[in-house]
């Protein structure tokens, strides 16, 4: 009894935030994809349409192309380079030959500056950088990889590396941070033990390291996606969806019905369409990869 | 308990490969986190921000211009907003993930499976029917509605966070400091807490930066010009016809610094190898 | 025993008012440009009106609308809001703005309504007043005079052909851009200007009211593939450079820094924008005069090449103070503000615009309000205007880009405006 007081005052408050933030909005969204709610007509509600908004959204010609620019690009893609990227970073800040070097806590510090900066200057600081007048082109033509300067986020072969660049830039930190945090908490003996046994620093990585991170590693991954799959400012700040619609996302679209076209009860259909899509990958997701992580854990 | 020192073990010595390779990387790596930046600080002090006209000289009229016009206020909204989250947010999710690692009961599965789960819905659409909820009970313009906010969307991803440092603990440690008559609560700040440190300092720097750079609620929920937080303060420079890029880079420069100024002693918590002793 | 009661209260009765008077009624006044721009006019609003105290808010031109439409829609919201021209008549539709008729015959302003650019756009359901036109001002041509002299053209273009080679002139013989514009496709971008101006100079439009009073398309595919074409050619000529598929506004740092710079001949902008282009052309070279000037659009047979754009103030249905926002909304239209403290924005008054002194490099801003028109029959239409800003720009973004041929463009484009002209709003 005593215990389930305990648990009650430990979890009660988180529960009853989340139930008011998240369960509260999620359910009147519901509601509201099922009208034709305007926002020129907050005031008034909009009336009941039933499924239309859905069978519309499917029907549209465009929907395929723009779940595959959020699953491949703006998903798959700058999730997969974050977390190797964060991966590395963090061995290189762990490693002991950096410590030697005393750069730990500078770099640990260079990690904070991308980390803090808003995503708008990093969006207008990287156009700059890639502008084809820039100091990436620049550099790129010096070292002849290149003989024209490359307009990364006019061209449409470049322009999801590009965005894809600075969701990185901006993000990577999270990640690294919180994998070195992890990697820290791994015990030196069982370093040494390896060493002793004449593990390689390779095998020292995949069998020790590796471990301690999977845990984090994984939950990490699973955040990173749905973080990625919903977001919205990267595109929007970078290249407004276009050119054209060729880098309409989800997210900008659902922007764009919402507040461009005030459709809201439509955006709303497409915001729960998402949300399924990202519930049914969680689900899989555990199945298949975390299960036992997630048994262990729990 | 033992003390921690730095082992020093010849097995441990890095090769000058090693170091020339590291050193490289982190060459590299700190370029290509840094150099931005240092485009944004260079340009905080040209005019035009060092976007427009091309060698204009330096001058330090962005940052006059700024805080004239009221950007002090908004560092300390900022402030006053991102450290109460951070605490309250940190506090609950340790709770939270206490219970979480330490217990079973009926609901833990499901309860902790829908925290995950909250995350799949957009942000953008959760704005319109918080706002109308807020709107009504007059939470708008005012500092707890934003700290409500905040703590509310850090909880889960710190949640997890902190459950998976927790399992790393062994629950022997509690097991051992309740019989010596500790509380539970007492085991969590007196032991777990030191332990956990490391863990402690990404959560709350995630937290901290999620509340510091976030515009979307910002913009809905606080609408009064004394109110607003750093990224609403920058985005006043973005006019229709024209860009103030001296004074966005400015503000850009001013909106990042107060973030090592408070990281500056944390930074040395991420010390390594405290778990070892704790098991001896 | 009567006449003393009657003393009492009449005693009682000024006591009151005089209190009442006494306490000052505070207006929000929601602004969305820089504050440096209207502190003077507020500060002499506040002198002269001692009972009621102005407080300013700033937000974002991205934001304000849909700011604004969601806390009017929960009863909240500022008392007077800086709206632009577009979305007045979408205000008036939601319920969020106040009919201003009883205030315009009760108090009207100095120079009467009649005296007001763009009184179609302050119109709203009902034929009804919802804001009061306050400023306004035009897109023009801006020309750099050296790099033309260099390219050998010796009098600006006039025709929309005559542009064109200009344009590809330059980039022959100087190798630096000619027409930059910007090409890219978000949702508010420049290319709508672009292409309205196109077509309203060759005397069409993309909605214009029937006789009858309802609302078409006034254009067919093909008129709009010809638009799209004429725009790609400078593309694809190069005299445009690419990287500007990826700017959408005017004032993107990238064709600003060209023009100042002179790495490009022309540009497209309204007057803000082309002060920042003389201003940081002077930062960078002191003290040489600048190589600039401003000419109409092309405007053959008379058509008309611009738009009017601009401001209005509109005040909250919820306003508790309607009488004192209306005082203060007709004192940032005086001509008062305008001449001492307003410098920043032309007048939308026909009197006042007469007086402003437009000044050599802006002459061509002032030739072009002559032939410009305001979005009328668009604003007034069924379909928001955002709708079909961003439907345009991104048709045009894919026809540019090279995504999709200028043919299968248009007709989407115009299917499109089709179906959001059907659909009931």
């Amino acid at each position: 009894m005593r215990d389930r007081l305990f648990l009650t005052a430990m979890l009660g408050p988180s529960l009853a935030l989340l139930l008011l933030f998240y369960g509260y909005p999620i359910l009147d969204n519901l509601r509201i994809s099922f009208t034709d709610l305007s926002l020129l007509g907050l005031k008034r509600g909009g009336s009941w349409v039933g499924l239309d908004n859905y069978r519309e959204l499917f029907q549209s010609g465009d929907f395929g192309d723009v779940l595959f620019n959020t699953v491949v690009w703006l998903t798959a893609t700058s999730v997969a380079i974050r977390v190797l990227l964060g991966l590395a970073i963090a061995v290189l800040l762990n490693s002991s030959a950096l410590k030697r070097l005393r750069l730990a806590t500078i770099s640990r510090f260079a990690l904070l500056i991308p980390w803090a900066t808003p995503p708008i200057v990093a969006v207008i600081i990287w156009r700059w950088l890639l502008d084809p007048h820039g100091d990436v082109n620049a550099t790129l033509m010096r070292f002849g990889l290149v003989d024209q300067p490359i307009a990364f986020f006019a061209d449409m072969r470049t322009v999801w590396p590009a965005v894809v660049t600075v969701m990185v830039w901006n993000t990577v930190p999270l990640i690294a941070l919180s994998l070195l945090s992890s990697m820290q908490t791994v015990p030196e003996e069982l370093y040494e033990a390896a060493e002793l046994d004449g593990a390689t620093r390779w095998q020292q990585f995949r069998h020790i390291t590796l471990p301690f991170l999977m845990p984090n590693l994984l939950v990490l991954g699973l955040m990173s996606v749905f973080w990625s799959f919903n977001n919205f400012v990267y595109v929007w700040l970078a290249t407004g969806a276009g050119p054209g619609t060729f880098t309409n996302v989800l997210a900008t679209e659902v922007y764009l019905e919402a507040f461009v076209n005030f459709r809201v009860g439509y955006s709303s259909a497409i915001g729960l369409v998402m949300a399924l899509v990202m519930g049914v990958f969680g689900i899989i997701y555990l199945r298949l990869v975390a299960q036992r992580q997630l048994e262990d854990t729990l | 308990m033992s003390a921690q020192h730095e082992i020093k073990s010849p097995w441990r010595e890095p090769s000058p490969f090693s170091l020339v390779a590291a050193a490289l990387l982190a060459f590299l790596t700190l370029l290509l986190l840094i150099y931005p930046a240092v485009v944004i600080l260079i340009g905080s002090f040209r005019p035009g921000g060092g976007l427009i006209s091309e060698g204009a000289g330096f001058t330090a009229e962005n940052y006059i211009k700024i805080f004239r016009s009221g950007f002090g206020r908004f560092v300390v909204n900022s402030l006053v907003i991102c450290i109460a989250t951070t605490l309250v947010s940190t506090v609950l999710s340790i709770m939270a993930a206490y219970a979480f690692s330490r217990f079973n009961f009926r609901l833990k599965r499901p309860l902790f499976l829908s925290i995950l789960f909250g995350q799949v819905f957009p942000w953008i659409v959760l704005i319109n029917p918080l706002f109308v909820a807020f709107a009504t009970v007059q939470l708008t313009n005012n500092y707890v509605g934003m700290i409500l906010t905040y703590t509310a969307f850090t909880i889960p991803f710190s949640v997890y966070m902190l459950v998976g440092y927790l399992v790393t603990v062994p629950k022997s440690l509690d097991e051992a400091a309740i019989m010596d008559g500790a509380s539970r609560w007492q085991v969590i700040w007196l032991i777990i807490w030191p332990i956990m440190l490391p863990g402690f300092v990404a959560t709350a720097t995630y937290t901290f930066l999620l509340c510091w750079t976030e515009y979307l609620f910002a913009l809905a929920f606080l609408t009064q010009s004394d109110m607003k937080t750093l990224p609403l303060g920058l985005y006043q420079f973005f006019g229709d016809d024209t860009i103030d890029w001296g004074a966005v880079m400015a503000a850009s420069v001013v909106t990042t610094l107060p973030v090592f100024v408070l990281f500056l002693p944390i930074q040395g918590q991420i010390t390594s190898g405290r778990t070892a002793g704790a098991l001896k | 025993m009567i006449r003393h009661i009657g003393a009492a209260v009449l005693a009682l009765t000024l006591g009151i008012s005089n209190i009442v008077a006494a306490e000052p009624v505070t207006i929000t006044f929601r602004f969305n440009d820089t504050e440096a721009e209207v502190r003077g006019a507020i500060d002499e609003f506040q002198r002269q009106n001692p009972d009621i105290k102005i407080d300013l808010q700033r937000i974002g031109w991205r934001d304000a609308q849909n700011q604004f439409l969601r806390e009017a829609a929960t009863g909240g919201g500022p008392d007077v809001i800086h709206s632009a021209q577009v979305w007045v008549k979408e205000m008036g539709q939601a319920g969020a703005a106040r009919v201003l008729d009883d205030f315009i015959k009760a108090d009207p302003p100095p120079n009467g309504f009649d005296d007001f650019l763009s009184q179609d756009l302050a119109r709203g359901p009902g034929e009804k007043i919802y804001g009061l036109p306050w400023t306004t001002d035009t897109w023009a041509l801006v020309f750099r005079t050296d790099l033309l002299k260099e390219a050998g053209i010796d009098k600006p273009p006039v025709t929309w052909e005559e542009l064109r080679k200009a344009s590809a002139d330059v980039f022959k013989k100087t190798g630096k851009a000619g027409f930059g514009f910007p090409a890219g496709s978000s949702a508010s971008g420049a290319i709508w200007f672009l292409a309205n101006f196109y077509w309203w100079s060759h005397g069409k439009a993309l909605i214009i009211q029937k006789e009858d009073g309802s609302y078409g398309i006034g254009l067919t595919p093909p008129d709009v593939a010809e638009a799209m074409r004429y725009y790609k050619s400078y593309l694809d000529g190069g005299d445009n450079p690419k990287a500007n598929l990826a700017a959408s506004d005017a004032h993107d740092p990238s064709i600003v820094r060209a023009l100042a710079s002179g790495n490009q001949a022309m540009g497209a902008m309204p007057p803000n924008t082309y002060q920042q282009v003389l201003q940081a052309y002077a930062e960078a070279n002191h003290d040489k005069p600048a190589p600039f000037f401003s000419a109409p659009f092309p405007h053959a047979n008379d058509t008309k090449s611009s738009m009017i754009g601009g401001r209005m103030l509109v005040v909250n249905a919820n306003t508790k103070h309607p009488k004192e926002a209306w005082r203060f909304v007709k004192f940032m239209a005086s001509q008062q503000v305008f001449a001492s403290y307003y410098r920043t924005q032309f007048p939308a008054q026909r009197s006042l615009l007469k007086n402003v002194d437009f000044g050599a490099p802006m002459k061509g801003f002032a030739e072009q309000f002559e032939y410009a028109r305001t979005w009328g029959p668009y604003a007034s239409g069924p379909i928001p205007i955002g709708a079909m800003w961003n439907a345009t720009g991104r048709a045009f973004g894919a026809a540019l880009s090279g995504q999709r041929s200028a043919d299968d463009a248009a007709k989407d484009l115009i299917q499109e405006i089709g179906k959001l002209m059907a659909s009931k709003r």
